[in-house]
């Protein structure tokens, strides 16, 4: 029986000029007990799935056309209060931030209380008894003592365990979960969607599983709706669209993520981005043909129908036994510059941070400990860690943002590390940084030109024309037009915007740049582009790069060799393709495993990290952190 | 949890101290600099100048500033604080005399305040979006710029002069005696039984208590309004809107207690400045409390009375802020475990 | 029309606002051309005059007369030079201070913000009017002295509130990337922080200019501010109050125009800091 039916569902958004479609044409049917994943990058429209399930659309958007069947009855035409009933006893939803998703001024028994009280559970002896016993479902130990707790003093993780929890406490006959593990850590990930799975079979909970990681969804659903600005591009069962996608923008996607395994491919990079709500009007016909490779004229006629290409599998496209044809640009052998001298010598690099920092108690954090590496020219090394791993740290002790509070690092044969007005000066000639968040890194009120050459302004004597220039050159090395240069930082994607970032640091053509998660908040198709350029850069500029990220495929794809560390040690470093073909470090292990593979057809087995047992005194410190 | 708040709260009572230290120390500082002669003032018009002179040495006036101070100090933590010029008096016993009254109009006048902010907030909070806004919200702007003096003038003249409703001088009728005991007039008249003065005294208040209430409402309804709106777009409030809980449940059990911290720490400081605005309302109203006393010690340049005055009204608005912040550290589990 | 102006000038807020504040201003500054009678001249068979609508009414008194005989008009006129002055002048001043000691406490942060922190709060622990009041005792009685007990009252508002806004510009990213290019500490003030925080402060400016109104009326009332023969706002109210049943007017039209006065400096700020996009916590948007 299929729990959940969309039959020809569209909602649109009133705009000052008009209404737009933000989610046309939109069919399938989850039956009961299984999994099924909507996938697309942000803007495709799959939160808005989520919402219209709800009902809870933000003000301007509504239902226009179809219906949503929820076991029989249609979601959107039933009476406001029927529709309140079944939200939380029926139907589920679990958040994509667990540490917002929890009310911070009421403990977590209170809130689970709350709960079960509107389940209908009367007596409050019973309903403690059944919290302690919801806990122990979703594996969190020291129960008793969590219902006490604040979700302050609860790491992300558990937050999320107590979320689901409550989720499938009144064991819902649908589940909605909004890219439930995207703010986790990967070894957290794994074992967020394992728990997931388990509870949905106990119960035999349909799910709508929404993600942008087309390799996760692969793994846990059983079947993909992929999403392109509102409409559905393709459908069918997981492995079948992940073996054989028959819509180009599935393929490129697939093609645009880095591979865990294999040989190292080079990434395709689909131009420009999704259009947005106001640019949908502007398209003729298929709405993924401006960006198409395989694009022909009729695709700009009508919007594609969808296609039946195998057993089950739709696609949008008129032309879907083109799509296999599709593939990555070859890596030259040149992509990979020999390393040259040292440059950069870190040696038992050290930051302890104060906490607390009252009259009465202080404790000391060890953030970094005991880091010793060498950068040599036209070298990339990548720095691999969750959070808290002191991963940052390192990267803003090294570009003069933080003293160390041991230890020392030269830069060409230079000890810098002692803060004075010369090391400054020399760190800064040769190292720059490229920010992590575009959004905080560029001044909003400043245009483009006067950003990326900011350097030129600092050291003085240049005319405005002579920066104007510059900009531009930059602009166009980054791969942005000229005239970008005029515009603010708010009139550019985050795509532009990071390029921005990056052209910022080449100003003074540094030899090292040091590069903090700089694709992590960015869509697989923009993150694409920049990993090119960065290696297009390498090329023609011949730098060296630590690059700190938490996603192992883009440091494989990117750096020559890494360094992976846990709790601010360095736990096991090397040249890339040894780590991941045979990882020493139990932890490393670990984290590879968590990452889902490559082959859909392949086990995953995320282990369960052999420090997972931590005591909650522990876990606790650290979520508070 | 009441065990972890108190050392928390015992820490903001010794940082009070020491800023009532600093401050006691500025107002010397600052009232010292006087053009006017305090041991002339205090003698008689016949005095010679060997008088003076020898009442110069008395009162340590001879003596460099930092030793006055330690002087002064000395004598005030004996509970000395010098005898007014003016009144002939001891100082520690016309503030006495006249806290409680101030003390009095102040709570109430809060606890009308804390009302009509909460009452209003809601109430701008929930037109919000709606064509109603512009226009609560244009009155909350205009009722904020109404400070508490002029609506203590406008009452007299609506209520007193048009209306003649309410009483608007003094504390009492004048044929009834204030009744011994705390200086609390509405506590002490029910200690004493006597609902007469009771009555009175609640009538008397009425003006000033609401002319100050209604100064410093706006601004907790503004405040209240605001942190509801950043509230609600919090993701705890969409899932518990996702969990199925009713609109009220999710207002009063969840989005309330979070707002009311900002709104709670904002009138910590609203307190304060309400506390100082008992002067004027006092000053309209003759209502014999610390600020008569203080604007007569101004006037007469009574600077015993001045330094004194000045310390009380401090002193009880760090007690105040002390309370207000202890609230906050029980109501947000941040700030008490950690 | 509409399309060339800046956003902040088609908000109705701030054009309201704008309005009474350049009437008042006018009024300021033409008071000798726009009063119909000398602010001090005294028509001793006149006195009490209610208002020209009222019974007994003169037209020669618009808004009648006061216990001396005087015009109200031209007094509620001439009381605009000194609100007005107050106004410019103590909120410039007490901004100076407070923004650049905010500057100095959000960007350096450590030591020297938890000093500043310090001052504001010995600051704060004190009511602003007492304060004022013994200052004013302290430097003697003068527009002179109102001004300056004012800006020393009064700084902390702008310190407090700049504060945490510095500490959040600060904490961005492009201000540790503008140190790393190789700004110095001043330019990286002048010309990454000041620039985020000038609408707040433009915001903060108007608003007090409000405040410092009502205070210079407050001090004029308990007869600290002006000498008795220059007019000011609350020394009418003042007068009036001694004469409340004799000419209930004499005291509603300086009440009035207070109000209309700090109504035009909040109603300004508030326009402005919805146009110009200034994003306060909850507790500063007040």
């Amino acid at each position: 029986m299929d729990m959940l039916i969309a039959k020809n569902l569209g909602v649109s958004a009133a705009l000052p000029d008009g209404s737009v479609p933000v989610i046309q044409e939109l069919n399938f049917s989850l039956p009961q007990g299984k999994v099924l994943g909507l996938v697309g990058e942000s803007g495709a429209g799959k939160s808005m799935i989520g919402r219209t399930i709800a009902q809870l659309l933000p003000p301007g958007f509504s239902v226009t056309a179809g219906e949503l069947m929820f076991d029989g009855q249609d979601l959107v035409r039933m009476p406001a209060e029927t529709r309140r009933e079944l939200l939380g006893r029926e139907i589920a939803f679990i958040p994509q931030e667990p540490l917002s998703g929890l009310n911070p001024v009421l403990t977590i028994g209170r809130q689970i209380d709350e709960h079960l009280a509107r389940l209908g559970i009367g007596n409050a002896r019973a309903r403690r008894d059944h919290a302690l016993g919801m806990l122990n479902d979703v594996h969190l130990s020291h129960g008793a003592d969590l219902l006490d707790k604040y979700p302050h003093q609860l790491s992300g993780g558990m937050c999320q365990r107590v979320l689901i929890a409550m989720a499938f406490a009144s064991r819902p006959k649908l589940l909605v979960a909004d890219e439930p593990t995207t703010a986790l850590d990967v070894t957290i990930q794994a074992r967020i969607v394992q728990l997931i799975a388990e509870m949905q079979e106990r119960d035999g909970t349909s799910v709508v599983f929404i993600t942008h990681d087309l390799r996760l969804a692969a793994q846990v659903c059983d079947n993909i709706l992929v999403l392109y600005a509102g409409r559905p591009a393709e459908y069918g069962p997981a492995r079948s669209v992940f073996a054989q996608p028959a819509h180009p923008y599935t393929r490129c996607l697939q093609l645009s993520n880095p591979a865990m395994s294999g040989p190292r491919r080079a990434l395709y990079a689909l131009p420009e981005r999704m259009p947005g709500l106001s640019a949908i009007k502007g398209i003729e016909g298929c709405l993924f043909a401006p960006r198409c490779p395989k694009v022909v004229p009729e695709c700009t006629r009508a919007l594609p129908p969808f296609v039946d290409v195998a057993d089950g599998q739709v696609a949008a496209c008129i032309r879907p036994e083109t799509t296999a044809t599709i593939a990555a640009p070859a890596l030259s052998a040149s992509d990979a510059p020999q390393a040259g001298v040292p440059l950069l010598e870190v040696r038992g690099l050290t930051k302890t941070f104060r906490i607390g920092g009252g009259l009465f108690r202080n404790r000391a954090f060890t953030a970094v400990k005991d880091v010793s590496f060498t950068l040599h020219q036209n070298e990339f090394i990548g720095i691999v860690g969750e959070s808290g791993s002191g991963k940052s740290t390192v990267a803003r002790m090294l570009c003069g943002l933080e003293r160390p509070t041991e230890g020392e690092f030269e830069i060409d044969g230079r000890e810098v590390s002692d803060g004075s007005t010369s090391s400054r000066a020399h760190l800064r000639a040769h190292v720059q940084m490229v920010f992590q968040d575009p959004q905080s890194a560029l001044n909003p009120r400043r245009r483009i030109a006067s950003i990326v050459t900011q350097a030129m302004e600092a050291a003085g004597g240049t005319s405005g024309k002579e920066r104007l220039e510059r900009a531009e050159a930059l602009l166009l090395e980054i791969g942005l037009p000229p005239d970008a240069a005029r515009r603010f930082p708010t009139q550019l994607s985050g795509g532009q915007r990071q390029r921005v970032n990056i052209a910022r640091a080449l100003c003074v053509a540094p030899n090292i740049l040091i590069a903090d998660e700089i694709v992590s908040g960015l869509d697989v198709s923009v993150q694409a582009q920049l990993l090119n350029l960065l290696m297009q850069l390498r090329r023609k500029r011949g730098f060296s790069m630590l690059f700190i990220s938490h996603d192992l495929s883009v440091v494989r794809y990117l750096c020559d060799r890494m360094l992976v560390m846990y709790r601010g040690e360095v736990v096991e470093s090397g040249p890339t393709d040894r780590i991941f073909a045979a990882p020493s470090h139990p932890y490393t292990r670990t984290l590879l495993a968590a990452v889902p593979p490559d082959d859909p057809s392949a086990v995953w087995s995320p282990q369960p990290l052999e420090t997972d047992v931590v005591a909650p005194a522990d876990m606790l410190q650290e979520a508070n952190v | 949890m009441i065990a972890t708040v108190f050392p928390l709260v015992g820490r903001r009572l010794l940082s009070s101290v020491a800023i009532l230290l600093i401050v006691s120390m500025l107002l010397f500082v600052v009232l010292h600099v006087l053009p006017v002669d305090p041991a002339a003032m205090s003698l008689p018009p016949t005095a010679t100048l060997a008088d003076i002179e020898a009442m110069r040495r008395e009162m340590g006036l001879d003596q460099p500033l930092p030793n006055q101070y330690m002087i002064w100090l000395a004598k005030v933590i004996q509970g000395d604080f010098g005898a007014s010029i003016h009144f002939r008096r001891g100082v520690l016993g016309l503030v006495a005399d006249t806290l409680p009254a101030t003390v009095e109009l102040a709570v109430l006048a809060m606890m009308i305040a804390s009302a009509l902010g909460i009452v209003g907030g809601l109430v701008l909070f929930h037109v919000r979006g709606s064509r109603k806004e512009p226009v609560v919200d244009f009155g909350s702007i205009m009722l904020l710029s109404i400070p508490e003096f002029l609506w203590s003038l406008f009452f007299i003249l609506i209520f007193g002069v048009a209306l003649h409703w309410l009483p608007f001088t003094g504390r009492l009728d004048p044929d009834l005696r204030v009744p011994a005991g705390t200086g609390f007039l509405l506590f002490d008249a029910l200690m004493a039984g006597r609902l007469d003065i009771f009555f009175s005294a609640a009538r008397h208040m009425i003006l000033p208590s609401f002319a100050l209430g209604i100064a410093f409402s706006p601004t907790i309804m503004r405040v209240l309004r605001s942190s509801l709106i950043d509230v609600y777009q919090e993701d705890y409030i969409h899932l518990a809107r996702l969990r199925g809980l009713s609109e009220r449940r999710i207002l009063l059990g969840h989005a309330l207690k979070n707002a009311i911290l900002p709104t709670l720490s904002l009138m910590g400081v609203q307190f304060g400045f309400l506390f100082g605005g008992t002067l004027l309302v006092e000053v309209i109203y003759s209502y014999p409390g610390l600020g008569n006393l203080m604007v007569d010690a101004v006037r007469n340049a009574d600077l015993p009375i001045i330094q004194a005055v000045g310390l009380a009204y401090c002193a009880v608005v760090l007690i105040i802020n002390t309370v207000v912040d202890s609230l906050y550290m029980v109501l947000n589990p941040k700030l008490r475990l950690r | 029309m509409m399309r060339i102006l800046p956003p902040w000038l088609r908000s109705a807020r701030v054009l309201g606002g704008l309005t009474i504040v350049v009437i008042i201003s006018l009024c300021a500054v033409f008071a000798p051309l726009l009063a119909p009678h000398d602010p001090n001249e005294q028509d001793l068979i006149a006195t009490f005059l209610p208002p020209v609508w009222a019974k007994g009414g003169q037209a020669a008194y618009l808004l009648g007369t006061d216990s001396l005989g005087r015009d109200v008009l031209s007094r509620l006129i001439y009381g605009a030079r000194v609100a007005m002055m107050v106004a410019v002048l103590a909120s410039f001043g007490a901004m100076m201070i407070g923004g650049t000691l905010a500057y100095i406490a959000g960007y350096f942060g450590g030591r020297i913000d938890s000093l500043i922190g310090r001052a504001v709060d010995v600051w704060m622990s004190f009511p602003p009017v007492i304060m004022s009041l013994i200052l004013m005792v302290g430097l003697g009685v003068g527009l002179r002295n109102v001004i300056l007990a004012i800006i020393l009252v009064d700084w902390t508002r702008f310190c407090r509130v700049l504060r945490s806004e510095v500490l959040v510009v600060a904490r961005k990213d492009y201000v540790a990337a503008a140190r790393l290019v190789g700004f110095s500490h001043w330019r990286t003030v002048t010309r990454e922080i000041v620039p985020a925080t000038l609408p707040l402060l433009i915001t903060l400016v108007s608003l007090e200019m409000g405040i410092a109104v009502i205070v210079e009326a407050i001090l004029s009332f308990v007869g600290m501010s002006v000498s008795s023969n220059t007019p000011a706002w609350g020394q009418m109210i003042a007068d009036a109050r001694q004469y409340i049943y004799d000419s209930p007017w004499n005291l509603l039209f300086p009440i009035l125009a207070i109000f209309f006065a700090v109504f035009g400096f909040n109603l300004l700020g508030d326009g402005l800091r919805r146009t110009l996009d200034v994003r306060l916590t909850a507790t500063q948007r007040v």
